[in-house]
């Protein structure tokens, strides 16, 4: 297994008072995932969701439940019932090499049982991210992603 | 306290339009709220309260003088925004809150 490299990965880590398998199936079944997995209003369509390895992992996002827009187009590499799930950005579904912005992770998720439910740890490792200057709009925040953009040339003192 | 505030903090504050406008216009150099306030179709009072986020999230800061209040962008806040992992951080924070509201919401929890 690779390190864990302060300056380009990120891992949350919580107790979440549910069991292990609610856990698994929130994050294997199309119905349940597209519940939580982008922020209200915009919404969540699980396109392909193979928790296996080479399995593809493919989901689109919508503002108005109508038009949809790619969000996640990953492959699983590694599912282990209920325990442990990983999946990377930097292959699409198709198994073509990505470049995925703004950057290139390996999602590492992992379940382990505690007195008060699940032991719960994200685990994402980064690429350098594709382009640091051309934030591409995601949706994960109201399109903060180009806003980033805008304002980090703000920042370095040019008129936007 | 504005220096204790999250990144999730600056980037709620970005998340509105008259916000971000705000912040644009404060690249320039400071500004009175008054002055601010002008290009929108907002009462005042209804303008401070964009101001009094923008404040509590650390990105700007305001200095009152006689009747006037001056607002001064925080370009170290605002750099957070340009921190790549944080926005990630923030982006995988969030969506372990809401699968953690999913999983524990019984509603959610049935069988089948």
């Amino acid at each position: 297994m690779t390190e864990f490299d302060p300056a380009r990965d990120l891992a949350i880590e919580r107790v979440i008072r549910a069991p292990r398998s609610a856990i698994w199936r929130a994050w294997t079944e199309p119905a349940r995932m597209q519940k939580w997995w982008v922020p209200a209003p915009t919404i969540a369509r699980v396109d392909r969701l193979e928790p296996r390895p080479g399995g593809a992992f493919v989901t689109s996002m919508s503002e108005d439940g109508r038009s949809f827009v790619p969000h996640t187009d990953s492959i699983f590499l590694f599912a282990e019932h209920e325990s442990r799930l990983v999946f990377t950005n930097a292959v699409d579904s198709t198994w073509r090499p990505a470049a995925p912005a703004p950057v290139r992770m390996t999602a590492e998720i992992t379940l382990a049982e505690h007195p008060e439910g699940t032991a719960y740890r994200a685990l994402v490792r980064h690429g350098e991210p594709a382009d640091r200057d051309r934030h591409e709009e995601l949706g994960f925040f109201d399109g903060w992603g180009s806003v980033t953009g805008a304002l980090a040339a703000l920042v370095e003192g040019e008129t936007s | 306290m504005a220096n204790q505030s999250s990144v999730g903090d600056v980037f709620a504050a970005l998340a509105d339009p008259t916000r971000r406008a705000v912040i644009r216009q404060l690249g320039a150099g400071p500004a009175s709220v008054g002055s601010l306030a002008e290009p929108f179709a907002i009462t005042l009072p209804s303008f401070m309260k964009h101001v009094r986020v923008l404040e509590s999230s650390g990105l700007i800061h305001t200095r009152k003088s006689g009747r006037v209040r001056t607002c001064t962008l925080d370009r170290d806040r605002l750099s957070l925004v340009d921190d790549w992992l944080a926005e990630q951080r923030e982006v995988w924070e969030q969506r372990t809150d809401r699968l953690e509201r999913f999983v524990t919401d019984p509603q959610h929890q049935e069988d089948r």
